[in-house]
Protein backbone atom coordinates (compact mmCIF):
# COMPACT_ATOMS: atom_id res chain seq x y z
CA UNK A 1 0.00 0.00 0.00
CA UNK A 2 2.89 2.41 0.69
CA UNK A 3 4.81 1.53 -2.37
CA UNK A 4 1.53 2.51 -4.32
CA UNK A 5 1.43 5.96 -2.16
CA UNK A 6 4.54 6.88 -3.29
CA UNK A 7 3.74 6.10 -6.91
CA UNK A 8 -0.01 7.64 -7.17
CA UNK A 9 0.56 10.76 -5.27
CA UNK A 10 3.72 12.44 -7.15
CA UNK A 11 2.17 11.32 -10.14
CA UNK A 12 -0.93 12.98 -9.37
CA UNK A 13 0.43 16.34 -8.44
CA UNK A 14 2.88 16.50 -11.32
CA UNK A 15 -0.61 14.89 -13.98
CA UNK A 16 -2.84 17.94 -11.93
CA UNK A 17 -0.20 20.47 -13.28
CA UNK A 18 0.78 18.98 -16.97
CA UNK A 19 -3.60 18.94 -17.53
CA UNK A 20 -3.61 22.57 -16.35
CA UNK A 21 -0.53 23.93 -18.49
CA UNK A 22 -1.97 21.72 -21.62
CA UNK A 23 -6.33 22.14 -21.81
CA UNK A 24 -5.08 25.83 -21.37
CA UNK A 25 -3.15 26.14 -24.40
CA UNK A 26 -5.16 23.28 -26.14
CA UNK A 27 -8.68 22.91 -26.73
CA UNK A 28 -9.74 19.44 -26.49
CA UNK A 29 -12.65 20.18 -29.37
CA UNK A 30 -9.39 21.17 -31.58
CA UNK A 31 -7.56 17.47 -30.99
CA UNK A 32 -7.38 14.85 -33.90
CA UNK A 33 -7.17 11.55 -32.07
CA UNK A 34 -5.47 8.45 -34.67
CA UNK A 35 -7.02 11.15 -37.24
CA UNK A 36 -10.27 11.46 -36.14
CA UNK A 37 -11.62 14.56 -34.81
CA UNK A 38 -12.14 14.08 -30.74
CA UNK A 39 -15.51 14.19 -30.39
CA UNK A 40 -15.88 13.46 -26.98
CA UNK A 41 -17.81 16.18 -24.38
CA UNK A 42 -15.41 18.43 -23.36
CA UNK A 43 -15.01 17.18 -19.17
CA UNK A 44 -14.39 13.61 -20.94
CA UNK A 45 -11.86 14.67 -22.91
CA UNK A 46 -10.35 16.79 -19.66
CA UNK A 47 -11.04 13.45 -17.47
CA UNK A 48 -9.90 11.24 -20.26
CA UNK A 49 -6.76 13.66 -20.21
CA UNK A 50 -6.12 13.65 -17.28
CA UNK A 51 -6.18 10.06 -16.50
CA UNK A 52 -3.84 9.73 -19.33
CA UNK A 53 -1.48 12.16 -17.65
CA UNK A 54 -1.30 10.53 -14.62
CA UNK A 55 -0.93 7.00 -16.09
CA UNK A 56 2.08 8.50 -17.49
CA UNK A 57 3.39 9.89 -14.51
CA UNK A 58 2.59 6.96 -12.90
CA UNK A 59 5.17 4.92 -14.45
CA UNK A 60 7.94 7.16 -14.39
CA UNK A 61 7.48 7.61 -9.90
CA UNK A 62 7.49 3.47 -10.43
CA UNK A 63 10.72 3.37 -12.37
CA UNK A 64 12.04 6.10 -9.61
CA UNK A 65 10.60 3.78 -7.11
CA UNK A 66 11.82 0.25 -8.43
CA UNK A 67 15.39 1.96 -9.18
CA UNK A 68 16.26 3.68 -5.95
CA UNK A 69 15.50 0.04 -4.03
CA UNK A 70 18.70 -0.72 -2.14
CA UNK A 71 20.77 -4.05 -3.53
CA UNK A 72 19.77 -6.00 -0.67
CA UNK A 73 15.97 -5.44 -0.96
CA UNK A 74 16.21 -6.76 -4.53
CA UNK A 75 18.42 -9.40 -3.81
CA UNK A 76 16.00 -10.38 -1.20
CA UNK A 77 13.05 -10.61 -3.39
CA UNK A 78 14.62 -11.57 -7.02
CA UNK B 1 -4.97 34.32 37.91
CA UNK B 2 -8.44 32.69 38.62
CA UNK B 3 -9.32 29.50 36.23
CA UNK B 4 -12.47 28.62 35.28
CA UNK B 5 -13.50 25.18 36.30
CA UNK B 6 -13.74 24.35 32.68
CA UNK B 7 -10.20 25.82 32.11
CA UNK B 8 -8.31 23.54 34.60
CA UNK B 9 -10.47 20.73 33.35
CA UNK B 10 -8.28 21.49 29.89
CA UNK B 11 -4.94 21.74 31.56
CA UNK B 12 -5.63 18.78 33.60
CA UNK B 13 -3.24 15.92 33.39
CA UNK B 14 -4.59 12.49 31.60
CA UNK B 15 -2.97 9.66 33.07
CA UNK B 16 -0.51 8.32 30.46
CA UNK B 17 -1.95 4.55 31.07
CA UNK B 18 -4.19 4.75 28.18
CA UNK B 19 -2.72 2.22 25.52
CA UNK B 20 -1.73 3.90 22.07
CA UNK B 21 -3.52 2.29 19.10
CA UNK B 22 -1.07 1.70 16.19
CA UNK B 23 -2.73 1.27 12.90
CA UNK B 24 -1.43 0.80 9.53
CA UNK B 25 -2.19 3.57 7.44
CA UNK B 26 -1.41 4.99 3.58
CA UNK B 27 2.23 5.59 4.20
CA UNK B 28 3.50 4.52 7.64
CA UNK B 29 2.92 1.87 10.33
CA UNK B 30 1.58 5.18 12.84
CA UNK B 31 0.96 5.59 16.25
CA UNK B 32 -3.10 7.13 15.90
CA UNK B 33 -2.76 10.69 17.34
CA UNK B 34 -5.61 11.92 19.26
CA UNK B 35 -5.06 15.68 20.00
CA UNK B 36 -6.53 17.70 22.46
CA UNK B 37 -9.01 20.40 22.35
CA UNK B 38 -6.73 23.81 22.97
CA UNK B 39 -8.65 27.23 23.61
CA UNK B 40 -6.24 30.48 23.65
CA UNK B 41 -5.56 33.18 21.48
CA UNK B 42 -4.06 31.45 18.67
CA UNK B 43 -6.92 28.92 19.18
CA UNK B 44 -9.05 31.97 18.18
CA UNK B 45 -7.11 32.79 15.08
CA UNK B 46 -7.43 29.89 13.79
CA UNK B 47 -10.77 29.36 14.21
CA UNK B 48 -11.38 32.62 12.29
CA UNK B 49 -9.25 31.62 9.25
CA UNK B 50 -11.75 28.48 9.41
CA UNK B 51 -14.61 30.38 8.91
CA UNK B 52 -13.26 33.00 7.11
CA UNK B 53 -12.02 30.84 4.62
CA UNK B 54 -14.74 28.28 4.19
CA UNK B 55 -17.43 31.02 4.05
CA UNK B 56 -15.49 32.13 1.46
CA UNK B 57 -15.10 28.77 -0.64
CA UNK B 58 -18.68 27.45 0.29
CA UNK B 59 -20.24 30.73 -0.38
CA UNK B 60 -18.29 32.36 -3.53
CA UNK B 61 -19.66 29.58 -5.92
CA UNK B 62 -23.48 31.09 -5.24
CA UNK B 63 -22.85 34.34 -5.60
CA UNK B 64 -24.49 35.72 -8.89
CA UNK B 65 -23.24 38.81 -11.31
CA UNK B 66 -24.55 39.86 -14.57
CA UNK B 67 -26.88 37.03 -14.44
CA UNK B 68 -23.98 34.64 -14.04
CA UNK B 69 -21.78 33.21 -11.70
CA UNK B 70 -19.66 35.46 -10.24
CA UNK B 71 -16.27 33.12 -9.54
CA UNK B 72 -16.66 30.38 -12.26
CA UNK B 73 -13.64 28.54 -13.94
CA UNK B 74 -15.59 27.15 -17.14
CA UNK B 75 -13.64 24.79 -18.52
CA UNK B 76 -16.36 23.46 -21.16
CA UNK B 77 -16.48 26.99 -22.64
CA UNK B 78 -12.72 27.66 -21.64
CA UNK B 79 -14.10 30.84 -19.60
CA UNK B 80 -12.77 31.72 -16.70
CA UNK B 81 -15.11 34.63 -14.63
CA UNK B 82 -13.84 36.60 -11.81
CA UNK B 83 -16.55 38.75 -11.09
CA UNK B 84 -16.43 41.40 -13.61
CA UNK B 85 -13.37 40.03 -15.36
CA UNK B 86 -13.59 37.04 -18.33
CA UNK B 87 -10.13 34.88 -19.14
CA UNK B 88 -10.19 32.91 -22.22
CA UNK B 89 -7.63 30.67 -23.24
CA UNK B 90 -5.46 33.32 -24.90
CA UNK B 91 -5.65 34.99 -21.90
CA UNK B 92 -3.87 32.11 -19.96
CA UNK B 93 -0.79 34.75 -19.13
CA UNK B 94 -3.34 36.39 -16.49
CA UNK B 95 -3.63 33.40 -14.80
CA UNK B 96 0.29 31.95 -15.32
CA UNK B 97 1.05 35.05 -13.19
CA UNK B 98 -1.24 34.53 -10.53
CA UNK B 99 0.31 31.82 -9.62
CA UNK B 100 3.77 33.78 -9.65
CA UNK B 101 2.09 36.15 -7.47
CA UNK B 102 0.69 33.56 -5.12
CA UNK B 103 4.23 31.35 -5.23
CA UNK B 104 5.94 35.05 -3.96
CA UNK B 105 3.24 35.56 -1.38
CA UNK B 106 4.31 32.58 -0.04
CA UNK B 107 7.55 32.58 0.15
CA UNK B 108 7.54 35.65 1.62
CA UNK B 109 5.45 34.77 4.42
CA UNK B 110 7.45 32.21 5.30
CA UNK B 111 10.86 33.98 5.37
CA UNK B 112 8.81 36.32 7.85
CA UNK B 113 7.16 33.99 9.99
CA UNK B 114 7.65 30.68 9.12
CA UNK B 115 4.39 28.22 8.26
CA UNK B 116 1.73 30.73 8.94
CA UNK B 117 0.02 29.37 5.69
CA UNK B 118 0.27 25.56 7.11
CA UNK B 119 -0.74 26.37 10.44
CA UNK B 120 -4.36 28.66 9.72
CA UNK B 121 -5.17 29.07 5.95
CA UNK B 122 -4.35 25.40 4.11
CA UNK B 123 -7.07 23.52 3.11
CA UNK B 124 -5.52 20.61 4.84
CA UNK B 125 -5.02 22.30 8.06
CA UNK B 126 -8.48 23.70 7.85
CA UNK B 127 -10.75 20.57 7.25
CA UNK B 128 -8.55 18.96 10.01
CA UNK B 129 -9.74 20.84 12.01
CA UNK B 130 -13.31 20.84 11.27
CA UNK B 131 -13.28 16.99 11.29
CA UNK B 132 -11.32 16.87 14.35
CA UNK B 133 -14.32 19.09 16.22
CA UNK B 134 -16.77 16.78 14.51
CA UNK B 135 -15.32 14.01 15.61
CA UNK B 136 -15.25 15.26 19.63
CA UNK B 137 -18.56 16.39 19.68
CA UNK B 138 -19.29 12.86 18.80
CA UNK B 139 -16.38 10.86 21.16
CA UNK B 140 -15.40 13.93 23.05
CA UNK B 141 -11.68 15.09 23.75
CA UNK B 142 -8.38 12.85 23.96
CA UNK B 143 -8.78 10.89 26.66
CA UNK B 144 -12.40 9.83 25.96
CA UNK B 145 -11.19 9.28 22.41
CA UNK B 146 -8.47 6.66 23.18
CA UNK B 147 -10.39 4.75 26.42
CA UNK B 148 -13.31 4.56 23.21
CA UNK B 149 -10.91 3.20 20.65
CA UNK B 150 -9.10 0.88 22.69
CA UNK B 151 -12.20 -0.46 24.62
CA UNK B 152 -14.44 -2.97 22.78
CA UNK B 153 -17.35 -2.57 20.22
CA UNK B 154 -20.84 -1.95 21.77
CA UNK B 155 -23.66 -0.09 21.33
CA UNK B 156 -22.84 2.88 22.23
CA UNK B 157 -19.30 3.32 20.07
CA UNK B 158 -21.20 2.11 17.68
CA UNK B 159 -23.54 5.24 17.59
CA UNK B 160 -20.94 7.15 18.31
CA UNK B 161 -18.69 5.92 15.39
CA UNK B 162 -21.76 6.28 13.32
CA UNK B 163 -22.78 9.21 14.25
CA UNK B 164 -19.25 10.75 13.59
CA UNK B 165 -18.75 8.78 10.03
CA UNK B 166 -22.22 10.04 8.99
CA UNK B 167 -21.41 14.02 9.35
CA UNK B 168 -17.98 13.54 7.96
CA UNK B 169 -19.69 11.76 4.62
CA UNK B 170 -22.08 14.83 4.70
CA UNK B 171 -19.52 17.73 4.77
CA UNK B 172 -17.17 15.92 2.68
CA UNK B 173 -20.14 15.34 -0.03
CA UNK B 174 -20.78 19.19 0.28
CA UNK B 175 -17.34 19.79 -0.06
CA UNK B 176 -16.88 18.10 -3.19
CA UNK B 177 -20.08 19.48 -4.51
CA UNK B 178 -18.84 22.74 -3.80
CA UNK B 179 -15.48 22.28 -5.87
CA UNK B 180 -17.00 20.84 -9.00
CA UNK B 181 -19.54 23.76 -8.68
CA UNK B 182 -16.54 25.81 -9.52
CA UNK B 183 -16.27 24.39 -13.17
CA UNK B 184 -19.58 23.86 -13.67
CA UNK B 185 -22.08 26.16 -13.65
CA UNK B 186 -23.19 25.60 -9.90
CA UNK B 187 -27.36 26.06 -10.17
CA UNK B 188 -27.42 23.61 -13.40
CA UNK B 189 -25.24 21.20 -11.33
CA UNK B 190 -27.61 21.03 -8.41
CA UNK B 191 -30.50 20.39 -10.73
CA UNK B 192 -28.60 17.69 -12.23
CA UNK B 193 -27.68 16.12 -9.23
CA UNK B 194 -31.95 16.43 -7.66
CA UNK B 195 -32.81 14.70 -10.42
CA UNK B 196 -29.98 12.19 -10.85
CA UNK B 197 -28.61 13.45 -14.43
CA UNK B 198 -25.18 14.14 -13.60
CA UNK B 199 -23.00 12.52 -16.31
CA UNK B 200 -20.48 10.06 -15.61
CA UNK B 201 -17.43 12.17 -14.69
CA UNK B 202 -19.18 14.42 -13.11
CA UNK B 203 -20.13 12.23 -10.84
CA UNK B 204 -16.61 10.89 -10.45
CA UNK B 205 -15.05 13.57 -10.01
CA UNK B 206 -17.52 14.61 -7.31
CA UNK B 207 -17.05 10.87 -5.95
CA UNK B 208 -13.37 11.69 -6.14
CA UNK B 209 -13.15 14.90 -4.39
CA UNK B 210 -15.73 13.87 -1.85
CA UNK B 211 -13.50 10.92 -0.58
CA UNK B 212 -10.06 12.94 -1.08
CA UNK B 213 -11.89 15.39 1.32
CA UNK B 214 -12.85 12.60 3.74
CA UNK B 215 -9.92 10.58 3.68
CA UNK B 216 -7.12 13.70 3.89
CA UNK B 217 -9.73 15.18 6.90
CA UNK B 218 -10.61 12.18 8.58
CA UNK B 219 -7.94 9.69 8.40
CA UNK B 220 -4.69 11.35 7.13
CA UNK B 221 -4.32 14.40 8.57
CA UNK B 222 -0.86 14.87 9.84
CA UNK B 223 0.48 12.29 7.17
CA UNK B 224 -0.48 14.76 4.27
CA UNK B 225 1.81 17.18 6.04
CA UNK B 226 4.11 14.62 6.69
CA UNK B 227 5.07 12.79 3.73
CA UNK B 228 2.50 14.24 0.87
CA UNK B 229 2.91 18.06 0.70
CA UNK B 230 5.90 19.22 -1.48
CA UNK B 231 5.97 22.84 0.26
CA UNK B 232 5.91 20.93 3.43
CA UNK B 233 9.79 19.49 2.23
CA UNK B 234 10.52 22.86 0.65
CA UNK B 235 9.38 25.54 2.90
CA UNK B 236 12.86 24.95 4.82
CA UNK B 237 14.90 26.65 1.92
CA UNK B 238 12.66 30.10 2.88
CA UNK B 239 13.85 30.10 6.66
CA UNK B 240 16.74 31.66 8.10
CA UNK B 241 18.18 32.67 11.40
CA UNK B 242 15.68 35.53 11.27
CA UNK B 243 12.49 33.89 10.27
CA UNK B 244 9.69 34.17 13.69
CA UNK B 245 9.45 30.00 13.73
CA UNK B 246 7.75 28.23 16.98
CA UNK B 247 10.17 27.65 19.82
CA UNK B 248 10.66 26.27 23.04
CA UNK B 249 13.35 28.27 25.33
CA UNK B 250 15.50 25.33 26.32
CA UNK B 251 17.56 28.25 28.23
CA UNK B 252 14.47 28.76 30.26
CA UNK B 253 12.62 25.72 30.48
CA UNK B 254 15.77 23.07 30.72
CA UNK B 255 16.08 21.07 33.07
CA UNK B 256 12.40 20.12 33.09
CA UNK B 257 10.61 18.29 35.78
CA UNK B 258 7.81 18.41 38.07
CA UNK B 259 7.38 20.48 41.09
CA UNK B 260 4.93 21.89 43.80
CA UNK B 261 3.22 24.36 42.73
CA UNK B 262 4.82 27.89 44.85
CA UNK B 263 8.28 26.53 44.52
CA UNK B 264 10.87 28.77 43.46
CA UNK B 265 12.25 25.55 40.34
CA UNK B 266 15.40 27.07 40.68
CA UNK B 267 16.14 26.40 44.24
CA UNK B 268 15.34 23.04 43.46
CA UNK B 269 17.75 23.41 40.35
CA UNK B 270 15.12 23.15 37.74
CA UNK B 271 13.80 25.12 34.94
CA UNK B 272 10.21 26.18 33.89
CA UNK B 273 9.14 23.76 32.16
CA UNK B 274 7.09 21.09 34.72
CA UNK B 275 6.65 18.22 31.74
CA UNK B 276 3.38 18.12 31.75
CA UNK B 277 3.64 16.99 28.22
CA UNK B 278 0.40 19.10 27.28
CA UNK B 279 2.33 20.38 24.46
CA UNK B 280 2.60 17.01 22.96
CA UNK B 281 -0.70 16.41 23.59
CA UNK B 282 -1.95 19.21 21.49
CA UNK B 283 0.43 18.54 18.76
CA UNK B 284 -1.85 17.62 15.79
CA UNK B 285 1.26 16.20 14.41
CA UNK B 286 2.51 14.64 17.50
CA UNK B 287 5.53 15.69 17.97
CA UNK B 288 7.55 17.13 21.03
CA UNK B 289 8.29 21.30 19.89
CA UNK B 290 11.27 20.91 22.93
CA UNK B 291 13.16 18.68 20.96
CA UNK B 292 13.74 21.62 18.53
CA UNK B 293 12.16 22.99 15.17
CA UNK B 294 11.43 19.99 13.25
CA UNK B 295 9.55 19.71 9.21
CA UNK B 296 7.29 17.83 11.14
CA UNK B 297 5.81 21.37 12.76
CA UNK B 298 2.99 23.18 10.98
CA UNK B 299 3.04 26.03 12.89
CA UNK B 300 -0.15 26.01 14.39
CA UNK B 301 0.32 27.19 17.85
CA UNK B 302 -1.59 24.88 19.55
CA UNK B 303 1.34 24.49 21.94
CA UNK B 304 1.60 28.14 22.47
CA UNK B 305 -1.80 28.27 23.95
CA UNK B 306 -1.33 25.14 25.66
CA UNK B 307 2.01 25.92 27.37
CA UNK B 308 0.63 29.24 28.50
CA UNK B 309 -2.40 28.05 30.16
CA UNK B 310 0.25 25.71 32.20
CA UNK B 311 2.59 28.65 32.76
CA UNK B 312 0.02 31.13 34.11
CA UNK B 313 -1.56 28.18 36.28
CA UNK B 314 2.10 28.09 37.81
CA UNK B 315 2.13 31.67 37.91
CA UNK B 316 5.18 31.99 35.57
CA UNK B 317 5.49 34.55 33.28
CA UNK B 318 3.73 32.95 29.64
CA UNK B 319 5.65 32.66 26.24
CA UNK B 320 8.30 29.47 27.61
CA UNK B 321 7.16 28.50 24.15
CA UNK B 322 6.41 30.88 21.40
CA UNK B 323 6.93 33.31 18.14
CA UNK B 324 10.60 33.89 18.34
CA UNK B 325 13.75 33.16 16.06
CA UNK B 326 17.08 31.81 16.31
CA UNK B 327 18.74 34.67 16.60
CA UNK B 328 16.07 36.12 19.06
CA UNK B 329 16.80 33.16 21.28
CA UNK B 330 20.49 32.79 20.67
CA UNK B 331 20.54 36.74 21.80
CA UNK B 332 17.97 37.32 24.02
CA UNK B 333 16.26 40.42 21.96
CA UNK B 334 12.92 41.56 22.77
CA UNK B 335 10.29 42.30 20.00
CA UNK B 336 11.17 45.05 18.91
CA UNK B 337 14.93 43.66 17.99
CA UNK B 338 13.06 41.24 16.15
CA UNK B 339 11.10 43.46 14.20
CA UNK B 340 14.01 45.42 12.89
CA UNK B 341 15.40 42.28 11.73
CA UNK B 342 12.66 41.52 9.66
CA UNK B 343 14.22 43.75 7.00
CA UNK B 344 16.68 41.75 5.88
CA UNK B 345 17.97 41.39 2.19
CA UNK B 346 15.86 37.96 1.42
CA UNK B 347 12.69 39.20 2.62
CA UNK B 348 13.25 42.55 0.00
CA UNK B 349 13.97 40.64 -2.88
CA UNK B 350 10.96 38.61 -2.14
CA UNK B 351 9.11 42.05 -1.56
CA UNK B 352 10.85 43.36 -4.53
CA UNK B 353 9.83 40.71 -7.36
CA UNK B 354 6.20 40.57 -5.82
CA UNK B 355 5.76 44.07 -6.81
CA UNK B 356 6.87 44.02 -9.85
CA UNK B 357 4.50 40.96 -10.96
CA UNK B 358 1.40 42.85 -8.82
CA UNK B 359 2.26 46.21 -11.02
CA UNK B 360 2.90 44.28 -14.40
CA UNK B 361 -0.46 42.28 -13.55
CA UNK B 362 -2.53 45.11 -12.53
CA UNK B 363 -0.84 47.24 -15.42
CA UNK B 364 -2.08 44.20 -17.74
CA UNK B 365 -5.49 44.34 -16.55
CA UNK B 366 -6.25 47.39 -16.81
CA UNK B 367 -5.29 47.97 -19.95
CA UNK B 368 -6.33 44.91 -21.33
CA UNK B 369 -9.00 45.56 -24.09
CA UNK B 370 -12.35 43.61 -24.28
CA UNK B 371 -12.05 43.41 -27.86
CA UNK B 372 -9.58 41.44 -29.92
CA UNK B 373 -8.72 41.24 -33.86
CA UNK B 374 -6.42 38.68 -35.48
CA UNK B 375 -5.96 39.22 -39.09
CA UNK B 376 -5.68 35.87 -41.18
CA UNK B 377 -4.10 36.19 -44.31
CA UNK B 378 -5.52 34.15 -46.95
CA UNK B 379 -1.94 32.96 -48.40
CA UNK B 380 -3.68 32.00 -51.78
CA UNK B 381 -5.32 35.31 -53.03
CA UNK B 382 -2.50 38.10 -53.32
CA UNK B 383 -3.64 40.85 -54.97
CA UNK B 384 -5.83 40.82 -57.98
CA UNK B 385 -7.06 43.46 -60.50
CA UNK B 386 -10.33 44.54 -59.99
CA UNK B 387 -12.51 47.19 -62.13
CA UNK B 388 -11.14 50.72 -61.86
CA UNK B 389 -7.55 49.73 -62.19
CA UNK B 390 -7.98 48.92 -58.49
CA UNK B 391 -5.55 45.94 -56.78
CA UNK B 392 -7.74 44.14 -54.18
CA UNK B 393 -6.81 42.05 -51.06
CA UNK B 394 -8.96 39.73 -49.43
CA UNK B 395 -8.19 39.70 -45.49
CA UNK B 396 -10.28 37.74 -43.09
CA UNK B 397 -10.31 38.93 -40.00
CA UNK B 398 -11.03 37.35 -36.23
CA UNK B 399 -12.95 39.39 -34.17
CA UNK B 400 -13.47 38.90 -31.03
CA UNK B 401 -16.01 40.29 -28.16
CA UNK B 402 -14.74 39.67 -25.10
CA UNK B 403 -16.99 42.08 -23.03
CA UNK B 404 -20.42 41.36 -21.64
CA UNK B 405 -22.38 43.30 -23.86
CA UNK B 406 -23.81 42.93 -27.81
CA UNK B 407 -21.29 45.21 -29.51
CA UNK B 408 -20.94 47.00 -32.97
CA UNK B 409 -17.73 47.91 -34.21
CA UNK B 410 -16.82 50.18 -37.45
CA UNK B 411 -14.09 49.24 -39.27
CA UNK B 412 -11.53 50.88 -40.54
CA UNK B 413 -8.43 50.36 -43.61
CA UNK B 414 -5.65 53.30 -43.33
CA UNK B 415 -1.92 52.51 -44.69
CA UNK B 416 -1.80 53.90 -48.39
CA UNK B 417 -3.58 56.97 -49.71
CA UNK B 418 -7.30 56.43 -51.03
CA UNK B 419 -6.99 53.06 -49.53
CA UNK B 420 -11.13 51.90 -48.50
CA UNK B 421 -12.77 48.65 -47.80
CA UNK B 422 -15.11 47.41 -50.59
CA UNK B 423 -17.01 45.49 -47.93
CA UNK B 424 -19.32 46.39 -44.67
CA UNK B 425 -18.02 49.32 -42.40
CA UNK B 426 -19.87 48.15 -39.69
CA UNK B 427 -19.75 44.73 -37.60
CA UNK B 428 -22.00 43.13 -35.06
CA UNK B 429 -21.04 40.52 -32.50
CA UNK B 430 -22.83 39.25 -29.43
CA UNK B 431 -21.10 39.34 -26.31
CA UNK B 432 -18.82 37.24 -25.46
CA UNK B 433 -18.28 35.82 -28.97
CA UNK B 434 -15.93 35.70 -32.10
CA UNK B 435 -16.30 35.21 -35.93
CA UNK B 436 -14.34 35.21 -38.95
CA UNK B 437 -15.52 38.71 -41.25
CA UNK B 438 -14.39 38.91 -44.59
CA UNK B 439 -13.11 42.16 -45.68
CA UNK B 440 -12.07 43.22 -49.42
CA UNK B 441 -9.69 46.08 -49.04
CA UNK B 442 -9.01 47.70 -52.37
CA UNK B 443 -6.21 50.52 -53.21
CA UNK B 444 -4.83 51.70 -56.54
CA UNK B 445 -1.86 50.34 -57.69
CA UNK B 446 0.27 53.57 -57.90
CA UNK B 447 -0.38 54.50 -54.36
CA UNK B 448 2.13 52.06 -52.99
CA UNK B 449 5.39 50.39 -54.17
CA UNK B 450 4.86 47.08 -55.84
CA UNK B 451 4.94 43.75 -53.29
CA UNK B 452 4.05 44.06 -49.65
CA UNK B 453 2.75 47.58 -48.62
CA UNK B 454 1.99 48.02 -44.37
CA UNK B 455 -1.43 48.83 -43.97
CA UNK B 456 -3.42 48.34 -40.51
CA UNK B 457 -7.12 47.65 -39.99
CA UNK B 458 -9.01 50.16 -37.28
CA UNK B 459 -11.82 48.89 -35.16
CA UNK B 460 -13.89 50.43 -33.25
CA UNK B 461 -16.59 49.88 -30.92
CA UNK B 462 -19.99 52.45 -31.94
CA UNK B 463 -20.29 52.28 -27.46
CA UNK B 464 -16.71 53.63 -27.86
CA UNK B 465 -15.61 51.32 -24.86
CA UNK B 466 -13.33 49.37 -26.77
CA UNK B 467 -10.72 49.49 -30.24
CA UNK B 468 -8.43 47.44 -31.72
CA UNK B 469 -5.47 48.11 -34.11
CA UNK B 470 -4.06 45.61 -36.17
CA UNK B 471 -1.11 45.26 -38.46
CA UNK B 472 -1.58 43.68 -41.97
CA UNK B 473 0.26 43.72 -45.56
CA UNK B 474 -1.30 44.90 -48.36
CA UNK B 475 0.37 43.29 -51.59
CA UNK B 476 0.35 45.34 -55.10
CA UNK B 477 0.80 42.55 -57.79
CA UNK B 478 4.30 43.82 -60.45
S1 LIG C 1 6.74 23.08 27.49
FE1 LIG C 1 4.94 23.80 28.65
S2 LIG C 1 3.26 22.49 27.99
FE2 LIG C 1 5.18 21.49 27.36
S3 LIG C 1 5.65 20.08 28.99
FE3 LIG C 1 6.77 21.96 29.45
S4 LIG C 1 5.35 23.12 30.73
FE4 LIG C 1 4.13 21.49 29.82
S1 LIG D 1 4.81 21.65 17.52
FE1 LIG D 1 3.27 23.17 18.15
S2 LIG D 1 3.08 24.53 16.38
FE2 LIG D 1 4.14 22.71 15.68
S3 LIG D 1 2.52 21.43 14.87
FE3 LIG D 1 2.82 20.80 17.00
S4 LIG D 1 1.36 22.04 18.15
FE4 LIG D 1 1.51 22.96 16.14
Amino acid sequence: MQKWMWILWPSFIIAGVAEGIFFSLVNPQELYFLGDPVHYSAIATYSIGFLAFWMVCACSSFLTWSLQRPAGEVNARG
Amino acid sequence: MNLSPQQQKIIEIVPQGAPSIVEESLFEVRKKIYPRAVTGLFARWRWGMVIFTQLLFYGLCWVPWNDRQAVLFNIVERKFYLFGLVLWPQDVFYLAILLIISAFSLFLFTAVAGRLWCGFACPQTVYTEVFLWIERVFEGDRGARMKLDSGDMSQVKLLRKGGKVLTWALLAAWTGFTFVGYFTPIHELWGEVWNFRLGPWESFWLCFYSAFTYLNAGHMREQVCKYMCPYARFQGVMFDPDTLVITYDTERGDPRGSRKKGIDPRSEGKGDCVDCQICVQVCPTGIDIRDGLQYECIGCAACIDACDQVMEKMNYPKGLIRYSTENALSQHWGWREILRHVVRPRVLIYMGILSIVVSAFLFGLLTKSSLQVNVIRDRGIMGREVEGGLIENVFRLQVMNVSEHYQFYAVKVEGLPGIKLASDHVIELPAESSRVFTFEVRADPESGKPGSNPISFEIESLLGDAEAHEKATFFIPR
